[in-house]
């Protein structure tokens, strides 16, 4: 766990070094098998934990996350460190600038390990849409880790790192979390700086953390977080208290999500709302009425944006080796392109169709409208209720390859995830339980800006199940 | 005959800005090394944001208030996509109002004279993309285009107009009057290099519109409508089809020529900007805005005429150039004598700049100050010079940067008003001219031959007055 | 539904080149998505709905300062001159 590092640093138990050094044998050690990582920077990591060690040495001030190993899903700009969004297009940039979050962990002392594999700009929810290789689910390598920030969660889940960043456009975050049995949350729409956050969906998605226990993801949150002034759409928002605070909550279980999974899946989180009214919570079942038309308006909007975000990329400014002296400028736009994977293209397209001339108003303004109408519902139910739950995931993760041939069948998986993000709401997946070794996961969603609620149930959940943290081989 | 029909699109930077539009960079990029003005912002890097400049929105609210358009309470963005090199996200964050009123500006009124207002449509915000140059040297001929993006994520003002115009000559008033505005509310510097473009569309009997961009001075807009309306005109005659098209402006030719690339025919997929949320300008926004927003033009010439009781033709020489008319105002404060200083500026200052004038700053070069005006003023006022000693010392100020009374000291200009020295003076002429004394004892008008000549001798320090009434007196005496 | 002169189109306007392979499997692929978005249609227009869900105070935006940016943003093909040299134009 991230606070055990830095108390074992503070407390001189073992040295930044050490603990680097730990990770980093870990790594040589496991990935190959998993492959969560597409750059690790040894070097890097290492003198910055020489330079925490020297402070702690001569008694200068470490910040809050001193020897803490954070890996970076490889959409968030790191300056110096090469980020490819897993796309050949971005093989060779490097970002000349940190994004936001990356300096505020750098000022807390955090040592960036590395960057983390994901579906190519994170449009996928298995990362094998990643152009350089898949990652493996460390609870069985045979398995999805679930996606699009599948390195992030599969590198915590394996002991790669203390702790990772995500980005959730979709379910992003919490999909891998719930198929690697970790800790994964979404912040409310603005919590946290985008600036340097490689846009996918810039009004669905939010970078946030990946952790093995609730109070580290707190933690990390209450470092990220914050309204940046290289970001518009960020806000204020008070800090995430560590110790449970709220007392008896009350909670609803969303049908159309139970009744839409699996038999192993609606069971566990069956149990685990159970385990809620031992301790005291409330529990009802309630209905939401536009949940049919909300999948359909995420892939509106989300390859709406995509198609425009992505069309920066013509290797002028940066990208990849290729010659321009063969082409004619829009010959070469159009070969340069063609080196996206075909999941991207195809979101690409399907954007490019939604807004072409005369169809706004059949698919783009239909959806906005039905984030309007979704958010206003979700509000009212949140009047009655603290919190919205169900799993995470509609089904076990499933095989490398299994799904890869029917991308259709693919976006189906995003279904309960998907609602968090139109709303705007944050929402976080814990891990709740096991079936034939394979992970399930809880999903909590709460009114904007109350993640605080989200921390105290989750935190009070994981008191009362007994989760194992990591499989004990790889 | 109301046969021809023509609407504008003007671009114009805001070159009042310090900063770009979506960014911190310098806005001016002009004279810069290529690329060195940029972010990674500007430079469309992954991961970046645009940051609205909020000042840009109170220029282009002024823009609008002085066309006469309605401002909304909210303003939105959208993105205007199509590919081009010069283009660095590939898209441009633009305004549109076509799936609700979401410009700075629309529906306006602009007078253009008495009989004739012309509607705008909308004024928005959008960026400007950077610049293609060609290399010609060489090995590079046309092999590859060179980009510099020190230009990118400027701000313009987009001015568009409803085709009300019938004749180039109503455009290029249009155009006069609308640079002139928007130099007084301070939005544009237009006599920078390139800071305001115009295209134009052209129909005949309102059929089919043709667009006519490339269109790179205001000197070319009415020769490329004249050269589209001749065009259009004998299609017409031979009964053949105009299209809708674009077309672009050839200024060597002087033809309009159909733009060969397809990059007009996009389908721009406009979709609000995400990135930026919809901006509450607020009830109070415009009305503020109009407390301290600069004059517009009409408004100034009015106030000269009611407070200054200066003529209109006074009035129109200061307003057509703003800088003199700032100039002139600062006069007055140190000095309340409008119409006298008026007549300085006017008559013997203007012509020095004319002659002399070569960059736009001619004002801050010139070494002529407010109180050097002031005092020449006060000098005139209190008959202690001359108004031909005024010019020359003028001139002698503009060149040398000296106060007036240094100038009078050392070239001992006073005007002569003591009739003493007067006397002597005329004593020597009529010495000196004795049949033009004859003739002016029989001929009052020989008077002024006289009168010539002693303001000749004095080097026209001689008050007229003074000296006219004692010539006479003198010819009076002697004929006794 | 999408044939392939549409697919052609869109990727056009996209400044995508499609493979072979994707010419070959991409309609059936799309359409199955945007027969699952056509549901949208389903969903009843309600002009009363404020359909941008943030919105920022003019006050809030950034001021007009100028800050030179200490990176090298664009250090990819430029020439001495410091032009960054991209393909021909015609």
């Amino acid at each position: 766990m991230a606070y055990e590092v830095v108390e074992g640093i503070k407390d001189q138990q073992f040295t930044a070094e050490q603990y680097v050094d730990s990770i980093i044998k870990r790594i040589e050690d496991v990935d190959s098998k998993i492959r969560s990582f597409i750059t690790v920077d040894t070097e890097g990591a290492l003198s910055s934990a020489k330079i925490i060690d020297r402070k702690i040495k001569e008694k200068e001030e470490i910040g809050s996350l001193a020897g803490v190993t954070i890996g970076i899903k490889d959409n968030i700009s790191t300056k110096g460190i090469r980020t490819t969004c897993a796309s050949k297009i971005l093989e060779g940039y490097v970002p000349s600038y940190d994004a936001t979050v990356i300096t505020k962990l750098k000022q807390n002392g955090a040592i960036i390990l590395g960057k983390l594999n994901l579906d190519e700009f994170g449009m996928g929810s298995t990362t094998e849409y990643s152009s350089f290789h898949s990652t493996h689910n460390p609870w069985n390598l045979d398995y999805v880790p679930g996606g699009s920030s599948g390195g992030s969660s599969a590198a915590v889940a394996a002991g790669e790192c203390t702790v990772s960043l995500g980005s959730d456009t979709g379910g992003s975050i919490r999909c891998p979390a719930s198929f690697c049995s970790v800790v994964g949350l979404k912040p409310t729409y603005g919590k946290v700086s985008r600036y340097g956050l490689i846009s996918y969906a810039n009004s669905l998605e939010q970078i946030g953390p990946i952790c093995k226990s609730v109070k580290d993801a707190a933690i990390i949150m209450n470092i990220i977080s914050g309204k940046d002034m290289m970001d518009n759409t960020s806000m204020n928002s008070t800090p995430i208290g560590i110790h449970s605070k709220l007392g008896k909550l009350n909670i609803a279980i969303i049908k159309e999500l139970i009744n839409g999974s699996d038999h192993a899946v609606t069971r566990t989180v069956y149990s685990a709302s159970e385990k809620f009214r031992d301790i005291g919570y409330s529990c009802d079942e309630v209905s939401i009425k536009n949940v049919d038309y909300a999948l359909p308006s995420y892939y509106t909007l989300a390859s709406a944006e995509a198609c425009s975000n992505l069309a920066r990329y013509d290797n002028l400014r940066y990208g990849y080796d290729f010659p321009i002296e063969e082409y004619k400028w829009d010959a070469y736009f159009n070969n340069v392109r063609k080196n996206f994977g075909q999941e991207v293209k195809r979101r690409i397209l399907i954007g490019s169709y939604v807004l072409s001339s005369g169809y706004y108003g059949k698919y783009y303004l239909k959806a906005k409208m039905l984030r309007s109408l979704l958010k206003s519902e979700l509000l009212k139910l949140f009047k009655k209720y603290d919190l919205l739950i169900g799993p995470t995931m509609p089904i076990l993760p499933f095989k490398i390859g299994e799904k890869i041939e029917d991308p259709f069948k693919m976006y189906l998986v995003d279904i309960n995830t998907v609602l968090a993000n139109l709303a705007g709401i944050p929402a976080i997946s814990i891990p709740v339980g096991f079936s034939n070794g394979l992970p399930i996961g809880l999903q909590i969603m709460a009114a904007p800006f109350q993640e605080q609620k989200l921390i105290d149930a989750s935190l009070a959940l994981e008191d009362t199940i007994d989760i194992q943290r990591g499989p004990n081989t790889i | 005959m109301n046969l021809v029909m023509i609407g504008l699109e003007i671009h114009a930077q805001i070159t009042a800005l310090k900063s770009k539009l979506f960014c911190s960079c310098y806005c001016n990029y002009r004279d810069l090394r290529p690329n060195t003005n940029i972010c990674e912002i500007c430079s469309g890097l992954p991961g970046t944001l645009p940051l609205i400049n909020k000042k840009a929105i109170e220029y282009a609210t002024m823009t609008s208030v002085a066309l006469g358009c309605k401002v909304p309470d909210k303003i939105m963005f959208y993105r205007k996509n199509y590919f081009y090199p010069d283009l660095p996200k590939n898209f441009q964050i633009t305004q549109y109002n076509v799936y609700g009123l979401s410009s700075i500006g629309a529906d306006g009124l602009f007078e253009l004279d008495d009989s004739k207002k012309i509607r705008i449509t909308r004024v928005q915000l959008e960026e400007d993309p950077g610049r293609i140059v060609y290399s010609d040297e060489g090995m590079n001929v046309r092999n590859s285009a060179l980009v510099d993006y020190n230009r990118a994520g400027a701000a313009l003002i987009e001015i568009v107009t409803e085709p009300d115009f019938n004749d180039p000559k109503e455009v290029r008033l249009f155009l006069n009057k609308l640079t002139l505005t928007l130099e007084h509310i301070g939005v544009c510097d237009t006599l920078l290099e390139g800071s305001v473009r115009c295209d134009v569309n052209v129909s005949m009997k309102g059929g089919n519109k043709v667009e006519i961009k490339n269109i790179n001075s205001f000197k070319e807009v009415e020769k490329a409508i004249n050269y589209e309306v001749t065009r259009q005109t004998n299609m017409y005659n031979r009964n053949l089809k105009i299209e809708n098209e674009t077309r672009h402006w050839d200024d060597r030719k002087k033809i309009t020529f159909k733009a060969r690339s397809k990059e007009e025919e996009h389908d721009y997929r406009y979709f609000p900007e995400p990135d930026i949320p919809v901006i509450v300008l607020g009830n109070n926004f415009v009305s503020n805005l109009r407390g301290y927003m600069p004059e517009l033009p009409n408004e100034r010439f009015t106030r000269y005429l009611s407070k200054y009781k200066l003529t209109e033709h006074t009035s129109n020489i200061l307003i057509n150039d703003k800088k003199l008319a700032d100039f002139f105002e600062s006069c007055v404060k140190i000095y309340f004598s409008p119409v006298e200083i008026a007549n300085v500026l006017i008559t013997d200052l203007k012509s020095f700049i004319d002659n002399n004038s070569e960059s736009t700053d001619y004002l801050n070069n010139m070494k002529v100050t407010p109180e050097h005006i002031a005092e020449l003023v006060k000098l005139i006022e209190g008959n202690k010079i001359s108004r031909i000693t005024a010019k020359d010392i003028l001139i002698k100020i503009a060149e040398s940067g000296v106060s007036p009374a240094e100038i009078l000291n050392s070239t001992n200009s006073f005007k002569i008003d003591d009739e003493k020295t007067l006397k002597d003076t005329i004593d020597k002429i009529f010495d000196s001219e004795p049949s033009a004394v004859n003739d002016a004892r029989n001929n009052p008008e020989a008077i002024n031959f006289l009168l010539g000549k002693v303001m000749k001798f004095t080097k026209g320090r001689a008050d007229p007055k003074i000296a006219a009434d004692l010539i006479e007196g003198k010819l009076r005496k002697s004929e006794k | 539904m999408i044939s392939i002169e549409e697919l052609k189109y869109l990727a056009e306007i996209s400044k995508i080149n499609l493979t072979e392979d994707e010419i070959d499997k991409f309609p059936s692929q799309l359409n199955k998505t945007i027969e699952y978005i056509d549901i949208l249609e389903n969903l009843d227009s309600d002009e009363s709905i404020a359909l941008d869900l943030y919105e920022i105070n003019f006050d809030e935006l950034r001021n007009d300062i100028v800050k030179k940016s200490d990176g090298q943003p664009i250090i990819k093909n430029l020439t001495e001159e410091g032009f960054l040299r991209g393909p021909k134009m015609k």
